[in-house]
């Protein structure tokens, strides 16, 4: 196991190179000169160049593509050209509230679509599961903005349920003031999805052979369901789980902006509006490397899961 | 400070004391940004979010006064406006005893006092390399050897030599400045009330070299205790600040002024303790926040919701009020027009629509008559605008309410103009030049939704026209690229006042700015001279004259098409007091208070 770790994480290498050069192309030769917009609106040839010095823009592009390799190792992306403070720092202060809300709606997601979707597995061709489809079918049809903005106008405003919007200090607090209104919106978008999702892995363990010789043996529905069939359903599933990890650094961006959530999310969408490419592009490495631990995290827990994988 | 205030309370009595109690930590105002600042370094933003915090923070020399109409400048930490030499070259400012910084662990406990050494560091901190002030325009150039620094700066690997003694920038004493600049500076006294030029503690700046953004420290009445770019800051009140009463005289016929007067007068000023700025980036849940009480002020009604909310006159858009069902809980509005101006840009170096030929000025004459202006300020602006008809607008000084820089929306007479001029229809049904080679015109546009509505309306005229057009579609940093390097067709464009003169408009379309603010990359030598003429003068009736002369130059080369000059609408809870819209001030928050029931 050890060698394939290894073998994976110089894997990596290449990988990561890859998602640099795209980011650093996308961004550095695509993406516009945010100088333009950072001298401000009595900017002079010689403001504009003075700007472009200090963001380093004036540099070939080989060496800015240096710097940014140099700033990938180091983990240290300089300073956001929006808000002019330490990348570092602000994506430091970000992560908490993202991952309060993406990790509460997270579980919460699990929590209820797994044991939905055994349960319709289970029921496979009855009225439940052609009600909960249909009700799935109807909750993915629907734009999350929709949500969104019926939600906050009607639980927030009109009832008084929640805080319209808002975050404060403490986990706590936030987890159980702030957070329920965008969590909710946010399982209204994702239960539909995930439930039927999980449900094809429940009915393609509950046609394998073993279940019906486990029925044959005399065990209960009960025990063959629990005991058998979620087991071996759960490994797509955590392997699913696993794989959006990563995601949940990113931040939930419609849900961030629209609940004033000072998260990773809202981060993303500042820096998207205003260039401010250091930010964007420590964020696409710090998710492509996430992504690339846990892809190799949830290829080991499959493996501990179930001893038949080899891993190669 | 406790035994500081104790010490004058033994010395003053109680009621001294009582009557300069500091705000109640409990009054807190929550207000809303419709987008995002960016830092509170004032050298080094040029947003009028940060400006709007910032200007709670750093005391220029010279401020506004809140009611006045149209703006006034007063002293602000300096004893009196300036002692002006008698060639206009040499000003002199007497600053105020006893103003102190807000406490930074930078002072080490000791309170630290504004002297004339922190105004000349703020100054020439615009001019240095190294910070890359969008604002240095407004010192590079004008004063006494201010260029020479920031020239050495640049070829001696960015070290701005602040020790140096300059004529321009001057501390004469530790209370006394003195500036003196190369030729008349008309806008000078302007700029020394833009949060930009605000004093600055040279240690606080040095001691916080790698993040002065997050570290502001000023000498107004709150400092910063929390920001969380983008998303949320917060002010504290400045123990260190100066008890002031409010005391402001409005002109007997202004209704807001006398609102504000009866009040404020007698409050001691600042009575806010604390601030909370968000920073809402959709419309939906500001204005929800808003009507269920937990904002107190929202910044400026958001454009998709102003036919929601307010009921503007159609025939008379200065005339708006709250919509009833808002009224009747109480809400408040204050509204004034913005400083500021839109237009539609011709570019002076296009191929088709540049240059000063009568054909080339006849095809700007005609499709700018073609627009229907009024319907797509009715549409997209909702009414909240009105027409620009000057190239200093309404509320700063030089603009002539009375002249019409535009010729009358009138689509057949257009279409004459281009027969009159030979622009004929060729077999493909569009438009050629006088000597016959089919042109589209390069119609460059922002790549959001508005952008995309205001060519809805440019595309109708072009047609009626006859005149084939192509949209470019482009993100805002390749637009200012485009406007900048004089590669575009026709633009919108917009400017919003640094100052309230008219100096800071009518330079748009002096050629010397051509790459620069002048992105209608316009050159007229008739406007030039009448330009530079403005510049000797002082605001007044002769000036005023000169300025009027150059609308007509732009008038009779149709250099611009008509755009509008916006409402900024200010929306308040019952219990906010003294709140109103100052033409300049980004924010109101240090004038106003809270009176809950």
């Amino acid at each position: 196991m050890l060698s394939y770790i290894i073998r994976r994480v110089l894997q990596m290498i290449p990988t990561l190179f890859g998602v640099m050069l795209l980011v650093f192309c996308l961004f550095s030769v695509f993406g516009g000169d945010p100088s333009l917009v950072l001298a401000g609106k009595h900017m002079t040839p010689a403001t504009l160049a003075n700007v472009r010095a200090q963001l380093g823009l004036d540099q070939p592009l080989t060496t800015q593509f240096m710097i940014f390799v140099k700033q990938v190792f180091t983990l240290d992306f300089g300073t956001s050209w929006g808000s002019q403070q330490p990348v570092r720092d602000v994506l430091a202060s970000r992560v908490g509230p993202s991952l309060t809300l993406s990790g509460a709606l997270l579980v919460v997601d699990l929590l209820l679509a797994v044991p939905l979707a055994a349960l319709v597995a289970y029921f496979r061709g009855g009225l439940t599961d052609r009600i909960v489809t249909i009700c799935c079918t109807l909750a993915m049809s629907i734009s999350a903005l929709v949500y969104i903005v019926a939600g906050q106008y009607l639980l927030a405003y009109k009832w008084g349920l929640f805080p319209v919007g808002g975050w404060g200090h403490g986990f706590w607090t936030n987890l159980l003031i702030y957070v329920p209104l965008p969590m909710l919106m946010g399982l209204m978008v994702s239960l539909g999805p995930d439930i039927r999702f999980y449900r094809s892995f429940f009915v393609e363990e509950m046609n394998h052979d073993y279940v019906r010789t486990a029925r044959a043996k005399g065990l209960s529905e009960q025990k063959v369901m629990l005991k058998h069939v979620l087991r071996n359903a759960l490994i797509p599933v955590v392997t699913t789980v696993m794989m959006s990890l990563p995601y949940l650094l990113i931040g939930a961006l419609v849900l961030e902006s629209f609940f004033q959530i000072p998260g990773m999310g809202n981060e993303v969408v500042r820096a998207m509006n205003n260039s401010d490419f250091p930010i964007i592009k420590a964020i696409t490495v710090y998710v492509a490397l996430a992504t690339m631990v846990f892809n190799l995290l949830a290829d080991l827990i499959y493996k501990l899961i179930d001893p038949r994988v080899q891993l190669k | 400070m406790n035994m500081y205030k104790a010490a004058l309370a033994a010395l003053l009595g109680v009621s001294a004391l009582t009557a300069h109690a500091d705000p109640d930590p409990d009054k807190v105002l929550r207000a809303s940004f419709n987008a995002p600042e960016t830092g509170y370094d004032p050298a080094k933003v040029s947003d009028v979010y940060s400006h709007g915090v910032g200007e709670n923070i750093f005391e220029p020399l010279l401020t506004y006064d809140y009611v006045a109409r149209p703006a006034k400048l007063i002293p602000n930490v300096v004893t009196a406006l300036p002692e002006v030499s008698a060639d206009g070259s040499t000003y002199i400012f007497h600053l105020r005893h006893g103003i102190y910084f807000s406490p930074d662990p930078i002072f080490k406990g000791v309170k630290r006092e504004l002297t004339a050494a922190d105004a000349a560091y703020g100054l020439k901190r615009l001019a240095d390399p190294a910070v890359a002030s969008p604002s240095n325009y407004l010192v590079l150039g004008h004063f006494v050897g201010v260029d020479e620094l920031a020239d050495a700066a640049g070829k001696t690997g960015g070290k701005f030599d602040y020790d140096k003694v300059v004529e321009g920038i001057k501390a004469v004493d530790r209370y006394t400045l003195q500036l003196k600049v190369k030729t008349p500076y008309p806008g000078l006294q302007y700029i020394l009330a833009m949060p930009h030029t605000s004093p600055q503690a040279r240690e606080v700046i040095e001691g916080y070299a790698s993040n002065t953004p997050a570290h502001p420290v000023g000498t107004g009445p709150y400092m910063l205790q929390d920001w969380k770019p983008g998303v949320k800051t917060v002010l504290i009140y400045n123990p260190n600040f100066r008890h002031e009463v409010f005391n402001f005289q409005p002109a007997a016929d202004d209704a807001e002024g006398q609102r504000v007067a009866k009040e404020m007068n007698g409050k001691t000023y600042p009575q806010i303790g604390r601030i909370e700025v968000t920073v809402f980036t959709e419309e939906q849940p500001m204005w929800l926040q808003f009507k269920s009480q937990q904002l107190d002020e929202l910044y400026g009604v958001p454009q998709p919701l102003i036919r929601g909310v307010l009921t503007i006159d159609p025939n008379n858009p200065r005339r708006a009020k709250i919509k009833d069902e808002y009224a009747k809980i109480g809400l408040k509005l204050s509204r004034a027009l913005d400083p500021e101006i839109t237009y539609f840009s011709f570019n002076g170096k296009d191929p088709i629509l540049g240059g000063l030929g009568k054909p080339q000025i006849a095809l700007r004459r005609a499709i700018a008559m073609s627009f229907d202006e009024q319907s797509a300020m009715r549409d997209i602006r909702r009414n909240n605008a009105v027409r620009v008809e000057y190239i200093t607008p309404p509320g700063v000084q030089g603009h002539n309410p009375h002249f019409r820089m535009f010729f009358p929306y009138n689509r057949p007479q257009a279409q004459a103009l281009l027969d009159q001029f030979g622009y004929k229809i060729g077999a493909d049904g569009y438009r050629t030049t006088p000597d016959g080679k089919p042109f589209t015109i390069d119609f460059l546009s922002n790549e959001g939704a508005i952008g995309r509505q205001w060519d809805e309306y440019w595309q109708e005229a072009f047609d009626v026209l006859k005149l084939r057009v192509s949209f470019r579609h482009v993100a805002f940093n390749d637009l200012l690229k485009a406007m900048r390097s004089c590669t575009y067709g026709i633009t919108g464009a917009a400017w919003i006042a640094d100052y309230p003169d008219g100096d800071n408009f009518q330079m748009l379309m002096w050629s010397k700015n051509i790459g620069a603010e002048n992105v209608s990359c316009y050159s007229s030598p008739r406007y030039d001279k009448l330009y530079e003429q403005s510049q000797q003068l002082h605001a007044g009736p002769e000036r005023d004259k000169l300025y009027d002369a150059m609308n007509k130059v732009v008038s009779e080369d149709s250099a611009w098409a008509p755009g509008e000059t916006r409402f900024r609408n200010r929306m308040m809870q019952p219990w906010v007091l003294g709140d109103e819209v100052h033409p300049i001030f980004q924010t109101s928050w240090r004038f106003t208070d809270i009176q809950k029931k």
